[in-house]
């Protein structure tokens, strides 16, 4: 039974990373939330399938990520393939100042396939090595690595950023204005 | 105002705890204005409030689960 209360402190601990993700991939809050309270209950459902000691933010991400693509699946939607998004006739352009604004930035990522949008969400922001970002989503390491690279020159082109990281931190300066 | 050189002083932007990720570093890390958007964004979502519907479907999945186990305990000594 102290099993159980320590596992599910640990969901509950997990939970914002968890909808954080969710709402990456959804893009749409409300379904976000229904895909976190089906993974809290099939990760629920599943405990004894989990090896303490590994990585349970993975092994919830994982869960979640099949629920979302079930999901999916189920409502008829096509998933979307990396080369399925023309994004050359919608580009945002930043702001005045040069800045790049949060807003331009989120309706960038939206555009990006899902395939691309998770994996620079694992890599980038969610903390996960590139080889545990392959077993979430099922997939080779270089497949994620690829998808990292294409995600990242995509979000460029549709934000009109130049390959910023050619050129280093002073670049980078020039850029961070204000 | 055509001409006029926008030029700021070399303003080091980094995050705290830059450079200790990983992976994504060289593309994605605190330098590169896409990385940082990103962990802006990310952060944004993790730090909003959690609804209560959560923990309280978490105390229903144990009480669940502690009911279910003292009834398998119960069926065992029989």
């Amino acid at each position: 039974m102290s099993v159980s209360t320590g596992f599910k402190d640990d969901l509950l601990g997990a939970i914002p990373s968890l909808r954080a993700f969710a709402v990456s991939l959804s893009q749409n809050a409300d379904k976000a939330d229904d895909l976190v309270q089906e993974t809290l209950v099939k990760a629920w459902d599943k405990q004894t399938s989990f090896q303490p000691g590994t990585n349970l933010k993975a092994w919830l991400f994982t869960i979640l990520r099949n629920e979302f693509y079930s999901q999916m699946r189920k409502r008829g939607r096509e998933v979307q393939d990396s080369d399925g998004i023309m994004t050359g006739r919608l580009a945002i352009h930043p702001s005045q100042h040069g800045l790049l604004d949060l807003e331009d930035f989120r309706a960038a990522l939206e555009l990006l396939p899902e395939d691309q949008r998770e994996a620079i969400i694992l890599i980038g922001a969610s903390g996960f090595s590139y080889e545990e970002a392959a077993e979430i989503c099922d997939c080779a390491v270089g497949t994620i690595k690829s998808r990292v690279s294409r995600a990242r020159a995509r979000l460029q082109e549709i934000l009109k950023i130049s390959g910023e990281s050619e050129f280093g931190p002073d670049a980078i300066a020039t850029q961070v204005m204000g | 105002m055509s001409g006029q050189i926008y030029r700021m002083t070399k303003n080091q932007h980094e995050a705290p705890g830059a450079g200790q990720r990983r992976d994504g570093s060289d593309l994605l890390g605190a330098n590169t204005e896409i990385g940082r958007k990103l962990k802006q964004y990310y952060d944004e979502l993790v730090s909003d409030d959690v609804p209560e519907r959560f923990a309280q479907l978490l105390s229903q999945l144990e009480e669940t689960a502690a009911q279910q186990g003292g009834r398998a305990a119960a069926e065992e000594k029989d």
